[in-house]
């Protein structure tokens, strides 16, 4: 260990216990260990656990492996060691190295080992052993180096604990929680189709000539009998390890880029808070035992719904924290004297990972939405409006100059309007900007709406909409800046509203195909229970999410997925999320079509917007190129390939 | 919640004519004019007593406007009852009955129990379809016929009910086979209740309120 490596572990005692002999601290700690039959006891605890976020050596981040039993639930947690003189960039090579945040965000905190589905271990000859675990989600974690060994230790202590067998094709993989259940036994979830261009199979022949050498598989099999076994693994296409492998490089790779910019934007204390607040549970493990609270906290970033167990039990692999929305002083860092935008991606990759402040949303939907382009001056913007205003009105007028007598000989206008009105005033009432009796903004809400019926007379109006135009308006406070950002957003959500329902098919369809990348047993499930339509998805994406999240919670929502930094589709990839998450108790209560469609539904309001956003991500990242080819052109809201056959619709209203 | 018998309700009919002001009516009592329109589909739950015996209603309140028909088509699947709703005041929903009840009766189960009800009929005043020409609707297309108020509350219960009767008498004259699942009704643990009648203490026709 080099001298500019040695760790400050000054913030946990239970590191610190064990270095100073004889301290207070150490008669504490061994105390603890001792396991009173309620608490919870290390019985496993390996020093010098590293993973390696990217090739650079210096980029390493070395921590410590623990295995927690609590009453009957095992945990493992792995928590990097903090650095000296990272924080204040003293040193010359600070920045090369990540910072302590970044290094957090790799924390493993307290998974239940139930969530784990298989450990493979590698014996690569040059390097050190490492493991990689995969979630019964299908995720995995980061490969963890051993660099003093230890590593059939960890596995002997897990099959002291759990259901660990180690797997019939694979002498290196081992199955936790195989209950011989087929869905439970297939690893397939990771499966990505052949198709993936899968790393150099040099690395992989690599890794098994020199599994031979390092470590004999414990069981005394024999030695050409392992050989086979090697030899079938070094498939490509069926080595899982690689793929994830690959994976992995992507997304640390994104999430070391990503990360570093997110941190260089926020201030110091905010840091420092947000830094104890994610390690006081663990760090305090430590200290006092690991007691409930503790747990509790580390994996309980989600929201507590209906099922709390459930809702805890998909621990975020890549998970990065969001950042606070972006607010004024940093958003005229975006912008040039001019008010051009100077890094459209670098400005959407922002508010992706944040949204942006309230105030704000009035400028920055525009440019979002499309309406004003990224690299339009202020005063472009404003001549723009200026005009659109008054092409608004004249559009208005349209439907405005219809006196009753033609209304009287018009009659799919007086059923679009009745319907409009019947609707605006049965459209977010409960929201103080469209409360009350006789509110003005309702009234806007049915003019804007009217108005654009006139605007695409052959799209029309159609329910949802006042859905997706009510948090436009409120955000807007304009009657014409508000129609056309409606007008905009349509441009890409209109096929959702098609009478014969094609945009929606053709969202739900590719769910379909996403689900079946990402995770193969539940949509084994799916077909089984002749659910394959993902109807019970149906308002999710017809609206956007907009009825199962509160106001709030829509308007930084919809800015993320506006922004299409990773995916057009990323509500998509929500839907992924969201059904993975809960993919055990769906499929453990056997849940069928109308069950389901219940179950999805009352999720409402009990969704976690983080962590959906999240998962989304890390989902949308791990499917990379595959999962985009899976989502056929045209596909809403990518804009439609031939815009002339997009509303062809013989609507009887 | 233990039940003898789970039956599974849907409600269809035109856009505005009322059905989730029905439903809420139903469940919780109250009418509250404003609502948010239904995407999709919202569920309520109600206990009700028939024959001494506790019966769950599980109800699908549905979408109304046209472009989501194929969506609520694959509601449908294992109703026991439906309740097809239209506004006497608005002509045009009383028109769009046929449509709806071909949609039924393409999509569900043969055996489903229809409540053809006639709703907004506080209303009075504003009446376009008489009170005749519901009856002869449903007269002709073998349902079952109330006019209703969500807002008075006027005939809701007895809507509800009076179509779990129905079933209920269906189900004793052997028409279903209980233990297929697709006709929308499930035995329930409480199966064999005693006289006291479902959890929810009640021992007259309607059961208390449970969502």
């Amino acid at each position: 260990m080099h001298e500019a490596d040695i760790h400050d572990l000054s913030d946990d005692a239970d590191y610190a216990a064990s270095q100073q002999q004889g301290s207070r601290s150490i008669s504490r700690c061994s105390s603890d260990k001792r396991s009173e039959p309620s608490g919870a006891e290390v019985v496993f605890l390996k020093d010098n656990v590293a993973i390696h976020p990217t090739q650079y050596a210096s980029e390493r981040i070395r921590g410590r492996l623990r295995l927690i039993k609590q009453g009957a639930c095992l945990f493992m947690t792995w928590i990097p060691y903090k650095e000296i003189g990272s924080g204040g960039g003293a040193f010359g090579h600070s920045d090369a190295r990540l910072s302590d945040k970044d290094r957090n965000l790799y924390s493993i905190r307290a998974v239940p080992v139930t969530d784990i589905r298989s450990i493979r271990r590698h014996n690569p000859t040059l390097g050190w052993q490492y493991v990689i675990v995969v979630l019964s989600s299908g995720l995995a974690f980061p490969p963890l180096y051993f660099y003093n060994g230890g590593v059939r230790e960890f596995l002997a202590t897990l099959k002291q604990h759990a259901v660990l067998v180690r797997s019939a094709d694979d002498a290196n993989l081992f199955l936790l929680n195989d209950f011989q259940d087929p869905l439970q036994r297939s690893l397939s979830s990771l499966e990505l189709p052949r198709a993936v261009s899968v790393a150099s199979t040099s690395t992989s022949e690599s890794s098994s000539s020199s599994s031979v050498s390092s470590e004999r598989p414990d069981d005394g099999r024999s030695y050409s009998e392992y050989q086979k076994h090697r030899q079938k693994s070094n498939d490509p296409a069926r080595d899982l390890s690689i793929q994830v492998l690959e994976k992995f490089s992507l997304v640390t790779k994104f999430a070391r880029e990503t990360t570093s910019h997110i941190f260089r934007e926020i201030h110091s204390d905010n840091l420092n808070t947000n830094d104890r607040k994610n390690q006081a549970p663990i760090v305090s493990n430590s200290n006092n035992d690991v007691d409930n609270s503790g747990l509790e906290s580390a994996s309980t970033e989600s929201f507590v719904a209906a099922d709390p167990i459930e809702f805890d039990k998909m621990t975020l692999v890549w998970g990065k924290p969001r950042q606070p929305p972006l607010g004024t002083e940093e958003w005229v860092t975006f912008l040039d004297a001019e008010g051009r935008i100077l890094d459209s991606k670098d400005l959407r990759k922002r508010i992706f990972y944040g949204g942006v402040e309230h105030q704000l949303r009035k400028e920055i939907w525009k440019i979002l939405l499309g309406y004003h382009d990224y690299d339009s001056t202020y005063a472009e913007r404003e001549y723009l409006s200026s005009m659109k205003k008054v092409e608004y009105k004249a559009l208005k007028r349209q439907w405005k100059s219809i006196s009753v007598a033609q209304a009287k000989k018009f009659t799919k206008f007086r059923e679009r309007k009745a319907l409009i009105d019947k609707d605006v005033v049965r459209t977010d009432r409960s929201v103080t900007f469209y409360d009350g009796d006789d509110n003005p903004n309702v009234m806007l809400l049915r003019d804007v709406l009217l108005t654009y019926s006139f605007y695409n007379f052959d799209l029309g109006y159609c329910q949802g909409m006042s859905d997706l135009l009510s948090p436009i308006l409120f955000v807007m406070e304009d009657e014409s800046e508000a129609f056309w950002c409606f007008v905009a957003l349509m441009e890409r959500l209109g096929p959702n509203f098609n009478r014969d329902q094609s945009g929606m098919h053709s969202q739900l369809f590719a769910l379909s195909m996403l689900v079946e990348l990402l995770d193969k047993p539940l949509h084994n499930y799916f077909k089984q229970k002749d659910c394959l339509n993902y109807f019970f998805c149906f308002r999710w994406v017809l609206i956007q999410f907009k009825r199962e999240f509160h106001y709030e919670q829509i308007l930084r929502m919809w800015e993320v997925v506006w922004t299409h930094y990773l995916s057009e589709h990323l509500h998509l990839y929500a839907c992924v999320a969201i059904l993975k998450k809960h993919r055990k108790k769906i499929m453990g209560e056997e849940m069928d079509f109308d069950t389901l469609l219940k179950f999805i539904n009352d999720l409402s309001g009990h969704i976690d917007l983080d962590a959906t956003l999240r998962d989304a991500e890390a989902l949308c990242v791990c499917a990379g190129e595959n999962g985009a080819a899976l989502i056929p052109p045209g596909t809403p809201p990518s804009l439609p390939l031939e815009s002339n056959l997009l509303y062809s619709q013989q609507d009887e209203l | 919640m233990s039940y003898a018998y789970l039956f599974k309700y849907i409600i269809i009919g035109d856009t505005g004519v009322g059905k989730s002001c029905l439903l809420l009516q139903f469940t919780d009592k109250r009418f509250q004019p404003v609502h948010d329109l239904t995407i999709g589909v919202e569920f309520g739950a109600r206990m009700i007593t028939i024959d001494n015996k506790p019966i769950k209603l599980q109800i699908w309140d549905t979408a109304g406007q046209e472009s989501f028909r194929s969506i609520t088509r694959s509601y449908y699947r294992g109703a026991a009852g439906a309740l097809l709703v239209y506004d006497i005041t608005r002509r045009e929903t009383f028109n769009h009955l046929a449509s709806w009840l071909e949609d039924a009766r393409q999509h569900a189960n043969a055996n489903m129990t229809i409540m053809l009800i006639g709703n907004k009929c506080d209303l009075a005043h504003r009446r376009a379809v008489s009170t005749e020409e519901g009856e002869q609707f449903a007269k002709e297309n073998g349902l079952i016929f109330m006019e209703a108020s969500a807002k008075t509350a006027q005939n809701v219960e007895e809507a509800f009910i009076s179509t779990a009767a129905t079933i209920y008498k269906k189900i004793q004259d052997g028409v279903f086979d209980v233990s297929n699942e697709s006709y929308g009704i499930k035995v329930g643990y409480g199966g064999i209740p005693g006289p006291s009648g479902g959890r929810d203490g009640s021992t007259s026709q309607a059961g208390g309120c449970c969502s």
